[in-house]
């Protein structure tokens, strides 16, 4: 398009970054705007968009707009806040993240927001009240919390560090039956680095990925 | 934890194919290690595994932002209970040439499936195995 006078472009400029579908969204507001929420229901409906969104919030974010996300009305956007802000370190927001663990009506959220705290390894005594939850998921993730508070392990910065490692859209789902097993990198247990293409084409593999108690 | 425990029980069969066995967690390398160091789910009721110490054989790997498990297309779909960071469980078998010769998702549609999710990946496994 060729604008011949200064006032048109400015005029269609503030048109177009009002309207435009391609203009880019905020990470927290294009995750509040996922057509299929981590709900049950969309067990199968668009996984893709939420890794995607998840990952942008987490790298992306400014800890004040996480922050704030925090005492959002939605709670699928204090969840990834409370989750953004525990593996980003951000030691400010936990007492934020207390109180959501002992006041939050959603489940989801009280466990994100335990979750963090044992990231930030900071809240004993809160992370200990999350135990008694009403809720047996967060009482699991309460136990797991209090964990990190005690273990030398670094979890949040190998979090911090393989979420800022990116993911590319084109890789999502590309295993298929038939071709050759996608090359991944991960931890062992025992803290050592892992690459799958140094045991692919030596011995068969069974790779299971397991939910905590699947 | 259930299907690591019935894998378990064969895991002289495993062995004899000459397998490596890795269980992929989206989590924390601290709830991976706990994930392979302690039974936390089976010692909770009585069953065969109550009293075991430790389930997992194979060599549990922390994938803490679920990129490996996002490639293979099992992230982020786990939802029940709202616990949305954790893995879709999936079986994946590779044969001795690096190929996918099977992908499984255990059903859970009864109390005995797990030893039939176990049998159904071994057979995928022996096959795997001659490839």
């Amino acid at each position: 398009m060729t604008c011949r006078s200064i006032g048109v472009p400015l005029i269609w400029g503030a048109i177009f970054a009002v309207t435009s579908p391609g203009r880019a969204e905020p990470p927290l507001e294009k995750y509040r705007h996922l057509e299929h929420p981590p709900t049950f229901a969309n067990f199968n409906k668009g996984w893709q968009q939420r890794v995607l969104a998840e990952f942008e919030v987490v790298n992306a974010t400014e800890l004040t707009t996480l922050r704030a996300g925090l005492k959002d009305q939605d709670p699928f956007v204090r969840s990834i806040s409370a989750r953004a802000l525990g593996i980003r370190g951000d030691k400010d927001s936990a007492d934020a993240l207390a109180e959501l663990v002992k006041g939050d009506p959603e489940a989801m959220v009280r466990g994100r927001a335990v979750e963090s705290l044992g990231l930030l390894k900071m809240k004993p005594d809160v992370i200990d009240l999350a135990k008694k939850d009403h809720v047996d998921a967060v009482q699991w993730l309460a136990r797991m919390a209090a964990g990190e508070l005690k273990s030398e392990t670094e979890s949040r910065e190998l979090m911090q560090k393989a979420y800022a490692a990116g993911i590319q859209p084109e890789q999502l789902g590309i295993a298929k039956v038939g071709e050759p097993a996608p090359d991944f990198s991960a931890l062992t247990s025992a803290g050592k680095p892992f690459k799958l293409s140094t045991v692919l084409g030596k011995k068969p593999i069974l790779l299971y990925f397991a939910a905590f108690d699947g | 934890m259930h299907e690591q425990a019935q894998l378990r029980l064969k895991q002289d069969e495993v062995q004899k194919l000459g397998a490596d066995v890795y269980v992929v967690l989206a989590m924390s390398l601290h709830r991976t290690r706990v994930f392979k160091q302690e039974n936390l789910v089976l010692s909770t009721f009585k069953n065969p595994f109550t009293e075991e110490p430790s389930l997992v054989f194979g060599t549990a790997l922390s994938d803490p932002a679920g990129c490996a498990s996002a490639l293979y297309g099992v992230s982020r779909r786990c939802l029940r209970a709202q616990a949305w960071v954790e893995n879709d469980p999936c079986w994946f078998v590779i044969d001795r040439k690096g190929t996918l010769t099977c992908a499984y998702n255990p059903n859970f549609s009864s109390a005995t499936f797990y030893e039939k999710d176990i049998d159904h990946v071994l057979d995928e496994l022996r096959k795997a195995a001659k490839e």
